[in-house]
């Protein structure tokens, strides 16, 4: 019934407390709020419980969504500053990275050299700091323009550019780094 | 290995973990739609003056009644108390009833001033705490003296909060009354009314 609604008519109706079109919302956008998640938290369990709440306080706060700006901006905006406070929690408790076991492709020896990149560019982004891995993200996974990263990080666009220019610096030396290691 | 390369395997990495996680994220809407039941978006103040000055709906006809409803009652209330404390005190008390009103209206927030000395090269700084759930407030420097300022009205309370200055957190607000560090970094704590200064 939702499917064919805008984004604006499904909001609309979420305003006024009709959850099933809150529940469209959310499946046109958990797979890229989750994908944020994952990529600033490096952490399975900790994305999945940012993701749930980020879908409950965006809709809870509904009413502070300003309509002249984009609805992912918003929702991604929130989902940013909940993982910032997870990552600050985590200092002081930290718990390891959960490994993410994936299904290769149809030709072995190919889905295992996919594999291994994609390993070592995961490893490599749980490496950098966030200042340079929110960035990154909101740039690769999400395909936002700066000055949307700019807007969702509170910081200056052209931050966001040196930080993006850098950061895919540090993440290519570190995968070099580690495949060097790899082939020693 | 070329630039474009890491864009593409990082996308591709994100995306994998993302499939790696369709058992959970196939069922989440159905699940926060459950959690979130009859629960309705908040409402703020400002909307329900909206929603009251608009005279179509049923629903907001009985927001009138029971505002009429209150509004009787306070002015049936005053009067009585207007009577008593005449009878005692002999003193005329004409216009205390409105003041006493517009005092308990406004009891609820206070306007509380958020200050931060950033550096003069400082180009955005944000206020973000429990208060606005951790979403970013920003503040302003109209002269460039390198003084942010912002002003959030707030009800009674205990609040947790830090500045973003370009980005980066800044938890030691020497307005603060006290200062946490459960998480590793400072954050400021402002407490208002109710014994704390609040601005």
């Amino acid at each position: 019934m939702y499917r064919v609604q805008d984004e604006v008519s499904l909001l609309r109706a979420s305003l006024e407390g009709e959850t099933e079109a809150w529940g469209e919302i959310i499946s046109r956008y958990k797979d890229a709020v989750f994908g944020l998640c994952i990529g600033f938290l490096r952490n399975r369990a900790d994305a999945e419980d940012i993701t749930h709440d980020a879908f409950i306080r965006a809709y809870v706060n509904l009413r502070r969504y300003n309509v002249d700006k984009r609805f992912s901006t918003w929702i991604f905006t929130i989902a940013a500053n909940l993982c910032r406070n997870r990552l600050r929690y985590r200092k002081n408790h930290p718990v390891g990275e959960m490994p993410i076991h994936l299904s290769g492709g149809t030709d072995p020896a190919r889905a295992l050299e996919q594999e291994e990149r994609c390993d070592r560019v995961r490893a490599a982004l749980g490496r950098l700091p966030y200042a340079y891995r929110a960035p990154l993200v909101l740039r690769f996974y999400n395909d936002l323009a700066y000055r949307e990263i700019s807007e969702i990080l509170a910081i200056p666009e052209g931050t966001v550019k040196t930080r993006i220019h850098r950061g895919k610096a540090m993440l290519k030396e570190v995968m070099e780094n580690r495949e060097e290691r790899d082939q020693a | 290995m070329k630039r474009t390369d890491v864009d593409e395997i990082l996308r591709d990495a994100l995306r994998e973990e993302v499939s790696g996680a369709q058992p959970y994220l196939d069922e989440l809407e159905e699940r926060i739609v459950v959690e979130l039941g009859e629960r309705r978006p908040r409402l703020r103040a400002i909307d329900w003056i909206r929603q009251l000055a608009a005279p179509t709906r049923s629903a907001r006809f009985g927001q009138l009644v029971v505002v009429g409803a209150t509004a009787a009652a306070f002015l049936i209330v005053g009067l009585f108390a207007s009577q008593f404390f005449e009878q005692q005190s002999g003193l005329p008390t004409g216009g205390g009833i409105r003041l006493e009103t517009a005092q308990e209206a406004r009891s609820g927030l206070q306007d509380v001033l958020f200050v931060v000395p950033a550096p003069l090269a400082a180009s955005t700084v944000v206020v973000v705490g429990d208060f606005n759930d951790w979403e970013a407030t920003p503040l302003t420097d109209e002269d460039g003296d390198g003084i942010w300022t912002t002003t959030i009205p707030l009800s009674p309370g205990r609040y947790e909060y830090g500045y973003l200055i370009d980005g980066r957190w800044w938890g030691e607000d020497p307005r603060a009354d006290e200062y946490i560090q459960s998480f590793g970094e400072y954050s400021s704590v402002r407490y208002v009314g109710r014994g704390g200064e609040g601005v």
